[in-house]
C-alpha cells in the first residue's frame, strides 16, 4: 500500500470506524486501526492513527447520540448505577478513549503484520533471486542482495 | 434482583450497539411487516404511547397486540415468565436458583402446559375455546416478530446489561404468565400460618376470640343473593363438577389435623414469604370496585369506577390498548392489558363495564401424605401405596450449570416441601406436604375474557364468565341498558371431611376438594334495590346467608363500610364524586377507635402536656390521612401501641406471633372487654379498657420521638412517599410525599410500593367519556417520554376537585374518525401500518 501522508490515513481510518461501528461489533475497531496502518510507515505512527482515528470516529457517534438518542441520560444512569451521580460525560469519555485504544492496538498490530509479510515476501524473492543469480553464475563468486 | 453494571461486558460501551442508542426516540410513522397478518392493521398510538389497534379479524388484533407488548414490555415479559417458569436462573445467575426451585415445585409451567393441551384438544369442538387458542397464537406470533426484528437501538437496555438475548416465546410461555397472575392473587398458603399460630397460642378460646375467619363489623360485598338457572348452569365455573346439595357431601370433620413441627413450619411460612413475588405480598393484595346505577347517579345511567391494588412496578403491571374490529363478532374494548397476554382486564367496550377486586378466599390446601415407612417415594391412599409422580425439574443457570431438582407429585397435587433444601427437623426428612390449589391444571380463565370483552349486555357477560375459575374475583359490572351487577366468579371448592384450615392427611376420596360450587350458585347481585353494588376484598357473603362455605381470611373490611357509607349517602353520584371516592383517604379505624381514645384521655385527667397537645390534633383531626398534617403520624404510631398494649397475651407467647387484626381490636374496645385489656403481665393489678388506652398514648408517643428525632416535625408526607422501583431495581419512579393509607386511596406502609395500579372511572351515559390512569408508562424503556408520563397523572392530586388525574380513554370506532377528531394534532403521536 502506498504511504499516503498522515491526514489522509487519519480520514480513512475515521471513515471506517464509522462504518464498521455501525455494524455494533466492538471488536471491528481493530480492523479499523488495522487497515489505516496500512497507508503509514512507522509503528509509532500506526498507533496515532488507529488511536486517533477510532477516538475521533466515536466521538463523532457519541455527539450524535447525545444530539439525538439522549445519550448523555443513558450515561448519567449508568455511571448512577455504580454509584456516582451526574458524570454521565466521564462515560462517554472513557467509551472514546477504550476505542481509541482499541484503535490504537489495531494499527501497531496491522503494522507489526505487515512488515512481517512484507519480511516474508522479499526474503522469498531473495532466495528466489540468489538461487536464480547462483543458477546463473561460476559456483564461485560473491553473492549480491 | 441485583445487577452489576458491566455484566454484559465491555461491549455495552460502545457508541452503537452498546447501551447509548437506548435512548433513541421513536420514529415517526412506520410501516412494518407482520408476517401471517391476513390484510393491514392500523395501530393510531396516542400522546400518551397508547396503541388503538384497529385491525378487519380478531386474529390480526392480537398479533399487533402482542407485539406492541413486546415492543414496548419486552423486558417484564421475559422476567414475569422466567420467575414464574423457574427460569430466572438461566438469565440472572445461580444465586436465584432458590426461587426456581419454589416455581418449579408449584408447577406453574406445568399447569400451563395442561392448559394448553386442553385448548388444543378442545378448538374443534368448541368456537370459544378456538377463539381463545387463536388469539394466544397470534399474541406469540407478534411477540416473536417483534424480537426477529430486534436492532441495536430496541434491544431492552437490561438484556445489554444482562448480555441476555430473547429467544422465541410459545403459547406456554404465555399462559405461565397467566398461571403467575392467578398465583399472585390466590396461591395464599393460610395452612401452615393458621397451624403455628394455633399451635403458638395453644388455647382455643383465645385462638377462636384473638383470631375468628369472619371479621366483626364487615360489610359483605354480596347482600341481596341472585341465583341463575341450574338447569342451565348445572356444573362449576370452567366446566367442574358441582354439587347442590354440600351437606350431602360433607362428611363430619374425619380426618385428624396433623401437626407440622413447629420448626418445619416456620422454614416453610419463610421459604414462601422470601420467594421474589412479582404481583406482590398476598396479604396487601386488595382492590376496589363499585357501581351507581340510574336510580342513584346525576346522568340517569350506571356510573363504574374500579382501582385493582397491586405492587406498583416500573414498568407497570398493566399495558393500556383499544382494540377494534369491527362486524357483528367484532370487538371494540379498551382498558388495561396483562403484557403477554390477549385479553384486556379492566375496562370497557362498547355497552359495558366492568373491573376486578381479589375475593381473598383460601382455594389452597395441603395434604399431608403418609410415606411408606420402607420406600419414601410411595405415599398410602385408598388402602394401597401408591408411588408419587417425578418430574424432572432441573434448573439452568446462567454459568452454565444445571442444578439436578425433582418434584414429587401425589393425587393431591406437588409436594411443597419439595422446594426446602433442607430442614433441622429430625422426622420427616423426606417431602409429604401436598399442595391443592384451585389453580393448578386446567384453567379456563382466557376463554372468559374473549367472552366477556365481546359481550354486549349482562346475559352474554355472565354466559361468558361462566368460564371463569381461577383466580376467584369479584366483578362489577355497568351498562348501557341500565343494568348493575357484582358477580362473584371462580370456581370454590367443597371441601367434605375437612375444614381447609389446617394441614390434613387425606387417605381415600372422601377427603378433599371433592366438588365445587355450581356457577348458578355463585354469589351475585344484579340491580338491588339499594341503587350500588361494591367490593374492597371483605367478606364475599355473610355465612348466615349462604349454603356454602367460602373460606376466608378476607379483608378486614374497613375499606368495603367506607364505599358502603359514601354511596349510601350520595343519592346523586357524579363522575367527578366517583373520581373523588378513588382519591378518598378518610381512615375508618381512626374513627372508630379515637373517640374512645380521647374521652379515656380526658376522663383520665392527665396533665402531661406533650401527649395533651397530640390528643388536641388528634381531636380537631378528620380522619383524612394528608401528608402535610400530623395526625396521621401520631395515629399510625398510635395503632401500633394500642396493638401492642392490648395483645400483651400474644406477645409474650412468641415475639413472632401476629398481633390480632383491626376489627378484633376494635370489636374489643367497643364491647369493653375486660379480659383482654387486663395486662396478664402486671400481677395485681386489672387495668381497665380506658388505661390501656391512655398507655397506649404514652408508648407511642415515645416512639414517635425517638424514631422521628431527625425529622423537623411530624408531618406525614415526610416519610410516607411512594416509590416505585424498576423491576431489576435499575432505577425508580417517585420519591415525593403520598396520601393515604388504610384508605380507600391505599397507600400501605412508609414508602409506599402497593396501591391502585390502575384507575378506571366509566360513563355508561357516554361511554366514550371514560377516563383511567396508571401509575407508569407504556413504555419500559426508561428513557422513553411514555416512561412515566402516566405516573404523572396518577399522582397529581388537585387539591381544588380533590381527585387524582385521568386520561380520557380515547374510544373512536374507526382510525379516520379519530384523526378527525384530533384537530390540533395533540392527541395522536404517529401510526404503525402492520403490513402481512
Amino acid at each position: 500500500m502506498p504511504s499516503l501522508g498522515f491526514l489522509p490515513a487519519l480520514i480513512i481510518t475515521i471513515v471506517f470506524g464509522i462504518v464498521f461501528q455501525l455494524t455494533g461489533d466492538w471488536k471491528m475497531m481493530l480492523i479499523a486501526g488495522a487497515l489505516g496502518a496500512l497507508f503509514v510507515r512507522r509503528i509509532r505512527k500506526a498507533f496515532l492513527v488507529g488511536f486517533l482515528g477510532v477516538g475521533i470516529a466515536w466521538g463523532l457517534l457519541f455527539v450524535y447520540l447525545v444530539l439525538t438518542a439522549q445519550a448523555m441520560d443513558v450515561a448519567n444512569f449508568f455511571i448512577a448505577l455504580l454509584g456516582l451521580e451526574g458524570l454521565g460525560a466521564v462515560v462517554i469519555i472513557i467509551s472514546v478513549l477504550i476505542g481509541a485504544l482499541l484503535g490504537g492496538f489495531g494499527g501497531i498490530l496491522g503494522r507489526a503484520l505487515y512488515e512481517l509479510i512484507d519480511e516474508i515476501i522479499s526474503s522469498r524473492r531473495g532466495e528466489a533471486a540468489q538461487s536464480s543469480a547462483a543458477a546463473s553464475k561460476s559456483p564461485e563468486g560473491p553473492s549480491k542482495e | 434482583m441485583p445487577l452489576g453494571p458491566l455484566t454484559g461486558g465491555l461491549g455495552i460501551i460502545q457508541p452503537i450497539g452498546g447501551i447509548f442508542d437506548n435512548g433513541t426516540p421513536d420514529p415517526g410513522d412506520q410501516t412494518i411487516s407482520l408476517p401471517g397478518l391476513g390484510a393491514n392493521v392500523e395501530v393510531i398510538i396516542d400522546h400518551l404511547g397508547i396503541p388503538h389497534i384497529y385491525a378487519a379479524t380478531a386474529k390480526d388484533a392480537f398479533m399487533a397486540l402482542g407485539y406492541m407488548h413486546a415492543k414496548d414490555r419486552l423486558f417484564q415479559i421475559t422476567m414475569q415468565t422466567f420467575v414464574a417458569a423457574g427460569r430466572i436462573s438461566e438469565i440472572v445467575g445461580a444465586y436465584a436458583a432458590s426461587s426456581d426451585r419454589f416455581y418449579r415445585t408449584i408447577g406453574l409451567a406445568r399447569s400451563a402446559q395442561e392448559t394448553l393441551d386442553w385448548l388444543i384438544a378442545n378448538a374443534d369442538s368448541n368456537p370459544d375455546v378456538a377463539a381463545s387458542l387463536e388469539a394466544l397464537d397470534a399474541e406469540v406470533d407478534g411477540i416473536n416478530a417483534f424480537i426477529h426484528s430486534l436492532t441495536s437501538a430496541t434491544l431492552p437496555i437490561e438484556f445489554k446489561i444482562l448480555k441476555y438475548t430473547p429467544q422465541e416465546w410459545s403459547a406456554v410461555d404465555l399462559l405461565t404468565g397467566a398461571k403467575m397472575l392467578g398465583w399472585g392473587l390466590s396461591g395464599g398458603v393460610y395452612d401452615f400460618q393458621r397451624q403455628w399460630i394455633r399451635a403458638t397460642v395453644d388455647n382455643d378460646t383465645m385462638y377462636n376470640d384473638l383470631f375468628p375467619d369472619l371479621m366483626p363489623y364487615t360489610v359483605p360485598i354480596v347482600q341481596d343473593q341472585v341465583n341463575l338457572s341450574i338447569a342451565e348452569y348445572p356444573l362449576a365455573p370452567g366446566g367442574f363438577p358441582a354439587t347442590e346439595n354440600p351437606g350431602e357431601l360433607m362428611r363430619p370433620t374425619i380426618a385428624d389435623e396433623v401437626v407440622i413441627a413447629q420448626d418445619k413450619l416456620e422454614l416453610l411460612i419463610s421459604t414462601i414469604d422470601n420467594v421474589i413475588k412479582p404481583l406482590g405480598d398476598e396479604m396487601h393484595i386488595g382492590s376496589n370496585n363499585w357501581a351507581v346505577n340510574g336510580s342513584r347517579s346525576s346522568t340517569g345511567m350506571p356510573i363504574l369506577a374500579g382501582d385493582p391494588h397491586l405492587t406498583l412496578q416500573a414498568p407497570s403491571v398493566w399495558y393500556e390498548a383499544h382494540i377494534v374490529v369491527p362486524g357483528v363478532d367484532g370487538l371494540d374494548v379498551t382498558g388495561t392489558t396483562f403484557p403477554g397476554l390477549p385479553a384486556v382486564l379492566i375496562g370497557h367496550n362498547d355497552h359495558l363495564a366492568y373491573s376486578f377486586t381479589n375475593v381473598g378466599a383460601d382455594v389452597l390446601d395441603i395434604f399431608v401424605e403418609q410415606l411408606n415407612p420402607s420406600n419414601s417415594s410411595e405415599y398410602m391412599y385408598n388402602g394401597t401405596y401408591h408411588a408419587f409422580v417425578v418430574h424432572d425439574e432441573s434448573i439452568y443457570t446462567r454459568e452454565g450449570n444445571i442444578i439436578p431438582f425433582f418434584v414429587k407429585e401425589s393425587v393431591h397435587g406437588p409436594l411443597i416441601d419439595s422446594a426446602e433444601e433442607s430442614y433441622d427437623s429430625d422426622e420427616e426428612s423426606e417431602a409429604n406436604l401436598a399442595m391443592t390449589w384451585t389453580g393448578s391444571g386446567v384453567t379456563h380463565e382466557l376463554i372468559a375474557a374473549g367472552k366477556f370483552m365481546k359481550a354486549d349486555n349482562l346475559t352474554q357477560f355472565i354466559d361468558g364468565m361462566y368460564w371463569w375459575d381461577s383466580p376467584p374475583q369479584n366483578c362489577v359490572y355497568g351498562d348501557d341498558s341500565g343494568n348493575i351487577a357484582m358477580l362473584v366468579v371462580g370456581r370454590f371448592p367443597v371441601r367434605s371431611g375437612y375444614t381447609g384450615e389446617y394441614p390434613v392427611t387425606s387417605l381415600n376420596d372422601s377427603v378433599g376438594m371433592v366438588s365445587n360450587i355450581p356457577y348458578a350458585y355463585n354469589p351475585r347481585e344484579i340491580n338491588p334495590a339499594r341503587g350500588f353494588v361494591q367490593s374492597a376484598n371483605q367478606r364475599t357473603i355473610a355465612p348466615s346467608q349462604y349454603g356454602y362455605t367460602i373460606l376466608g381470611p378476607q379483608d378486614n373490611g374497613y375499606r368495603g363500610r367506607r364505599i358502603f357509607y359514601l354511596l349510601q349517602n350520595d343519592s346523586s353520584v357524579t363522575v367527578a364524586d366517583m373520581k373523588r371516592f378513588q382519591a378518598d383517604v378518610v381512615e375508618v379505624r381512626a374513627e372508630v377507635i379515637l373517640p374512645y381514645l380521647i374521652s379515656a384521655w380526658d376522663d383520665a385527667g392527665n396533665s402531661n402536656t406533650t401527649i395533651a397537645d397530640a390528643v388536641d390534633l388528634l381531636r380537631s383531626w378528620e380522619y383524612d390521612m394528608e401528608p402535610e398534617l400530623e395526625a396521621p403520624t401520631i395515629w399510625l404510631y398510635l395503632l401500633d401501641a394500642i396493638h401492642y398494649e392490648t395483645f400483651d397475651e400474644l406477645r409474650t407467647l412468641d415475639p413472632l406471633l401476629p398481633l390480632s387484626r383491626t376489627p378484633i381490636l376494635e370489636k374489643l374496645i367497643t364491647e369493653n372487654n375486660s379480659y383482654y385489656f387486663d395486662d396478664h403481665t402486671t400481677t395485681g393489678t386489672t387495668e381497665t379498657r380506658d388505661d390501656v388506652l391512655v398507655r397506649s398514648l404514652f408508648t407511642a408517643l415515645d416512639k414517635l420521638a425517638r424514631e422521628w428525632a431527625d425529622e423537623p416535625d411530624y408531618k406525614y408526607g415526610n416519610r410516607h412517599i411512594v416509590y416505585i422501583e424498576h423491576l431489576a431495581g435499575l432505577t425508580y419512579i417517585g420519591g415525593g410525599p403520598h396520601r393515604g393509607g388504610n384508605t380507600l386511596n391505599v397507600a400501605p406502609g412508609w414508602t409506599v410500593t402497593h396501591g391502585p395500579s390502575t384507575r378506571l372511572v366509566a360513563d355508561l351515559s357516554n361511554i366514550g367519556m371514560s377516563y383511567m390512569a396508571y401509575p407508569g408508562g407504556q413504555s419500559g424503556n426508561m428513557f422513553s417520554p411514555h416512561w412515566d408520563d402516566n405516573f404523572n397523572l396518577w399522582y397529581a392530586f388537585d387539591p381544588v376537585t380533590k381527585y387524582y388525574g385521568y386520561h380520557i380513554l380515547y374510544f373512536y370506532a374507526t382510525a379516520a374518525a379519530f384523526r378527525t377528531a384530533d384537530t390540533d394534532d395533540t392527541l395522536i403521536e404517529r401510526t404503525i401500518i402492520f403490513a402481512p
